[in-house]
């Protein structure tokens, strides 16, 4: 399919099945956090919450917006999200809206950066892989590749993180959070670590997938084609071995992307890292149904928008691929 | 109050699933670990001690609330103690201290009284305080709208009045000691009579010895030194308390300087924050583990069912085990001044026998099924104290049938009472009436959750607030522990420690057992 | 953990034949590497399930607490004096359970979705991949962390929870061959000589599509592994006291300078773990990925 022909036909598909996908997002959001037992009066009162006489007690549950039926809960907050009110917080005292600003540059640098170090190792562990298949060199590339793929990243985290206090007292993160625009060094310093576990459990992937589609290219037909045009080798292999490998590594980034923007929750916590992550998290031990609700589709919405991107640069990059 | 004040939100993610904490005693006896009994003397002179200065005090979790009528989670206590004032405060040995209220005096009847209010007290934002703000403060505390958590300890308040600028006149409906010992805690703070809820959530406004300086939510609450306080001015120049999420990344921070205090439950991670530049103190808790029993429910409404359970276990053997001996056994009353004695009970020691007699003596049929509420991640220790403690009754013939809850889901039943038993670890109070009597008087409001109250107990409790002289005071509450461990109304099993890790540079501080950081105004760095 | 799922999408739909199956297993060295450790680990798991353990790994022993690795304590004690081998040998058994029951659910869940959504196409096909979608755009840790703390918290509401995580990505691997199946002259054949379509589907689609799901199945194991620590970091894992390698390592952290075999030991078999049931699942990949025979 052409591109014109996928922005025409494909983008009201794409736009009206995100547009359900995101509904069903809000609908299950919804009902499980109704599912979890206890409310924001339990979870911020504890067992005290017994000691409230039921006059108090409905006073907070109008105090949290939970003294309304379950529907006119749902309608009225999917109405408000509509119109761009994301909700309230009553425990960091501020909009929805404006802690998701806060936090989401965070978690989006976090996974920009990820993304950067597993391209870098990924790329270049899988190219030197497939350059000798089956010698020693591919097997390193691939022990490492193994490696990220198989230790769990907290474990990692963790690990580097208390022997970097303890031996060197290296502890960027023990400092408040530096956002990028008011200390770069500073929060570059803080973000490297996580970047960097991050992105050794992706590359590994990425490594793979470099490695097949190098093969992969080496072996096809139309390289023997051009070699026997004459053309250069080493323009080759920059050309298109690289050009044709970037089609598969552009969809995995895509995916591991979007996975990122929600599943950093871990090294986020680990590492005090203010992300979207965490504030769901959060969310979801203090019972703050309006929070974790709208942060959850803000990231659905996130996911949903870089897939369609990713689909797009696939196809400038790929003509030939058909749709799905 | 019952649940541990030391109940962070965080607590059941940061502790998780770790079962429990502990170190051996040998790791106890480092250099860098030391004792302070209840109320410590201060490690070094106030006059060493250089003014100014910033501490950075390392935290799991951001304050849920800054609304202090609401705040029950531990960091938000923490934080709200030393923006606001109190009438009354409680000193190191928690005894009763005055505070915003220079003094008081109660009329013979006891149904009188009269606080007369510091003079030249003025609220962060400059405003003054006096008679109008205090009248202000307890009515609307109140006022169930608030839903102020501390209300019922006002129960028996029936007027305040303001007589002059600086007098303040209290009637009650009957004689109340324990009132100013209720007085002293940051559900009772004392709030500017201009300010509205909305206001205070996002600009606390007291007349503590700290002011509220800035929050970035999830991430830090800074206080700056309140220089028009009216005691005695706090030697740092700002306290820092900063969101860390993980405790290892606190212990971390510790070592590399960034932090230089935080408080731990878990005696293994202050164990590992101990080093060469870091010192830990262990003070013992007004919070106790208990078995609650619900004695209005099945086999347990049988005294000697529950006897039976009180001499089936041995609670030092389940301090060994689940908290690696981190503790002291037990008996009700756990402040200081009021403290009961661990072995007046029926069964001071485990009797394995004698439990079995009690359990032939009930009208019941063998085993005894017990269905126990346990939360997991709530605190360190929950899980393996319940499975000490099954395995010790499966001995005498009674079935501990455990299940285990997540905090909300532990929290419903426990507001619903809906549980035989209940592993859980209750908060404690300097004042015993504050303590108990919510619990086991019958009309107490958390009567239902305790289950259990006899005209004996509700005769003592009324006692105890007539009487005014202190040593008959200590009798009556003595007869109130003497009478629930004779009924075995729950069975009391120990109390724990706080680890508070200090930076050697840090000094003065002095941790309290009822957890409160309000020393934070004496502490210093040298040099 | 990571999420990978199109990485497969192109292997060529294959029927599979055991003997060839277990020539390829044996023949590639990493790929029998990959199966000793799986096969040692599962051998491990079993006698831990059977309770052929040299200790109770639930028994605590104070006295005996924080020993080093010896001749009575293999990998050492516990802070409760607890048999650090002994319960790294009953996580291997939980953790490789709620990892099998988890993807055995996500597999017969999504396979039998992507079957159907592939082959009978038109509303079957939106509703699926509705939900699919939905499923997709949710942060799994989140999705599973939700769903931990809305039940009771076993082993088994965990293996569901991360089981739906992983379902809508058998309905990705499937669907796509399914649907190129669905044109391929002898299924087409077969219908138009009346035979049930499901009898199609299940006779003549499904053979063909299990090279990618035995792959598929392989490479979510270890996910599923990790998955079930990363939620024990969270405190959202296995119940204490029942031993879970992720929550053995994450109790281990506080330890680690006075006892650094607590963490060495869950860390390296959970490790070893991932690696075998990685090694094993390239084996079969490489297998049925026609690109990648040449090369081997």
């Amino acid at each position: 399919m052409m591109l014109e022909e996928f922005l025409h036909n494909g983008v009201v598909r794409r736009v009206g099945q995100a547009l359900f996908t995101l509904l069903g997002v809000a609908v299950v959001v919804f009902v499980m956090l109704r599912a979890i037992p206890g409310d924001q009066i339990t979870s911020n009162l504890g067992t005290e919450a017994a000691a409230l006489t039921p006059d108090q007690r409905a006073a907070l549950e109008a105090y949290y917006g939970i003294d309304q039926p379950l529907f006119s809960q749902f309608f009225s907050w999917l109405g408000n999200v509509l119109t761009g009110n994301l909700g309230f917080s009553s425990r960091a005292q501020t909009s929805v809206a404006e802690l998701t600003l806060q936090a989401l540059p965070v978690t989006f640098e976090l996974a920009v950066l990820s993304i950067a170090f597993a391209l870098v190792m990924g790329i270049l562990l899988g190219m030197l892989s497939a350059s000798r298949p089956n010698s020693a060199r591919d097997a390193a590339g691939q022990v490492v590749g193994l490696a990220g793929l198989s230790i769990p990243a907290f474990l990692l985290a963790t690990t580097l993180m208390s022997v970097l206090a303890s031996e060197f007292g290296f502890n960027p993160n023990g400092e408040p959070y530096a956002r990028l625009l008011q200390d770069p060094l500073l929060n570059l310093k803080q973000m490297f670590l996580p970047a960097l576990v991050l992105g050794f459990g992706v590359a590994a992937p990425i490594m793979r997938t470099t490695r097949t589609a190098v093969l992969e290219v080496k072996s096809g037909d139309f390289v023997r084609t051009a070699r026997a045009k004459g053309v250069p080798p080493r323009r080759l292999q920059i050309r298109h071995v690289l050009r044709n490998a970037l089609v598969p590594i552009v969809t995995m980034t895509g995916l591991q992307f979007g996975y990122l923007l929600g599943g950093a929750v871990v090294i986020e916590q680990v590492f005090s890292i203010p992300g979207i992550g965490r504030q769901v998290l959060l969310g979801i031990q203090q019972n703050e149904y309006a929070l974790v609700q709208s942060t959850v589709l803000v990231i659905a919405l996130a996911f949903v928008l870089v897939n369609l991107l990713t689909d797009l640069l696939y196809r400038i990059i790929d003509p030939r691929v058909r749709a799905a | 109050m019952p649940a541990s004040p030391r109940r962070t939100p965080l607590s059941w993610i940061v502790l998780g699933t770790v079962t429990v904490a502990s170190l051996t005693l040998a790791a106890c006896s480092d250099a860098n670990t030391s004792d302070s009994g209840g109320g410590a003397e201060s490690d070094a002179d106030a006059a060493d001690l250089a003014p100014g200065g910033d501490l950075v005090i390392g935290v799991t979790s951001d304050p849920d609330t800054l609304y202090p009528w609401r705040a029950t989670q531990f960091q938000a206590v923490n934080v709200l103690g030393n923006i606001y004032g109190t009438l009354t405060e409680l000193d190191e040995n928690l005894e009763v201290t005055p505070g915003l209220a220079e003094s008081w005096d109660v009329s013979d009847d006891g149904l009188t009284v009269t606080f007369h209010l510091r003079e030249g007290v003025t609220f962060a934002d400059g405003s003054t305080f006096g008679s109008e703000d205090v009248v202000h403060s307890l009515e609307t505390i109140l006022d169930e709208e608030t839903a102020a958590v501390a209300r019922s300890s006002l129960a028996r308040v029936e007027t305040v009045t303001a007589v002059d600028e600086t007098t303040v006149e209290v009637a009650l409906s009957s004689p109340d000691a324990s009132l100013f010992a209720n007085l002293a805690t940051v559900n009772m703070a004392m709030l500017s009579s201009d300010d509205t809820e909305d206001d205070l959530n996002t600009t606390p406004n007291g007349t503590g010895p700290f002011a509220f300086d800035e929050r970035v939510p999830n991430q830090s609450i800074s206080l700056a030194r309140n220089d028009a306080y009216w005691g005695d001015p706090a030697l740092l120049d700002t306290v820092e308390f900063r969101v860390i999420p993980d405790e290892s990344s606190i212990v971390s921070s510790l070592q590399a300087g960034n932090v230089q205090m935080a408080v731990f439950d878990d005696p293994l991670v202050a164990d590992t924050a101990a080093g060469a530049d870091v010192t830990v103190t262990e003070t013992p808790q007004l919070s106790y583990h208990v078995l609650q029993l619900n004695a209005r429910r099945g086999p347990l409404s049988d005294v000697n069912v529950r006897l039976a359970i009180q001499c089936g276990i041995d609670r030092q053997q389940l301090l060994d085990t689940a908290a690696l001996g981190e503790g002291e056994i037990t008996g009700p009353i756990t402040s200081p001044a009021y403290r009961s004695d661990p072995n007046a009970r029926p069964c001071p020691e485990r009797d394995v026998e004698r439990a079995q007699e009690y359990l032939a003596q009930a009208d019941v049929e063998t085993p005894v099924v017990i269905e126990t509420i346990v939360s997991q991640g709530e605190y360190a220790t929950s899980v393996n104290e319940a499975q000490n403690l099954k395995a010790q009754l499966e001995e005498v013939g009674i079935v501990l049938e455990l299940d285990q809850l997540e905090s909300g889901a532990f929290v419903d039943r426990w507001i619903a009472a809906d549980f035989d038993a209940a592993v859980a670890l209750n908060g404690g109070r300097p004042e015993p009436d504050g303590m108990y009597g919510r619990y086991f008087t019958s009309d107490g409001n958390l009567n239902e959750v305790a289950g259990y109250s006899s005209p004996e107990l509700d005769e003592l409790f009324a006692q105890g607030l007539q009487a005014t002289d202190e040593d008959e005071r200590k009798g009556i509450y003595d007869d109130v522990a003497r009478h629930l461990e004779d009924n075995a109304a729950w069975v009391w099993l120990f109390t724990g420690y706080t680890y508070t890790a200090t930076h050697n540079t840090l000094h003065g501080f002095v941790p309290m057992a009822n957890g409160s950081l309000q020393y934070l105004r004496t502490a210093g760095f040298t040099g | 953990m990571t999420l990978a799922t199109d990485q497969n999408a192109e292997i060529t739909a294959r029927t599979v034949r055991p003997r060839a199956l277990i020539r390829t297993l044996t023949s590639n060295r990493s790929t029998f590497v990959g199966l000793v450790i799986t096969v040692t680990l599962a051998i491990v798991t079993v006698l831990a399930l059977f309770g052929a353990l040299p200790h109770d790994p639930l028994a605590q022993d104070p006295p005996e607490r924080l020993r080093a690795p010896s001749g009575d304590f293999w990998f050492g004690t516990d802070q409760f004096g607890r048999d650090v081998f002994s319960r790294v040998a009953a996580g291997v058994g939980n953790s490789v359970l709620i990892a099998v029951v988890a993807v055995a659910f996500a597999t017969l869940v999504g396979t039998a979705a992507g079957l159907v959504a592939g082959f009978y196409r038109g509303f079957s096909d939106t509703a699926i991949g509705g939900v699919t979608n939905i499923l997709f755009a949710f942060p799994p840790l989140l999705l599973a962390l939700a769903l931990a703390s809305v039940f009771d918290r076993n082993w088994f509401t965990i293996a569901v929870a991360i089981a739906v995580v992983y379902t809508p990505i058998f309905v990705r691997v499937t669907r796509g061959p399914v649907l190129s199946l669905r044109e391929v002259e002898y299924v087409r054949a077969a219908v138009s000589t009346g035979q049930s379509r499901l009898m199609v589907m299940l006779k003549h689609v499904l053979p063909n599509i299990t090279s990618i799901i035995i792959v598929q199945v392989t490479l979510s194991l270890s996910w599923a592994v990790l998955t079930e620590a990363s939620l024990s970091f969270l405190g959202l894992g296995t119940p204490p006291p029942a031993p879970s390698l992720g929550s053995m390592i994450y109790e281990a952290r506080t330890l680690v300078t006075v006892a650094p075999w607590t963490m060495l030991a869950p860390g390296i078999v959970v490790v070893l773990l991932v690696v075998g049931l990685n090694l094993l699942g390239d084996g079969l990949r490489d297998t049925y990925d026609p690109r990648n025979r040449g090369n081997r």
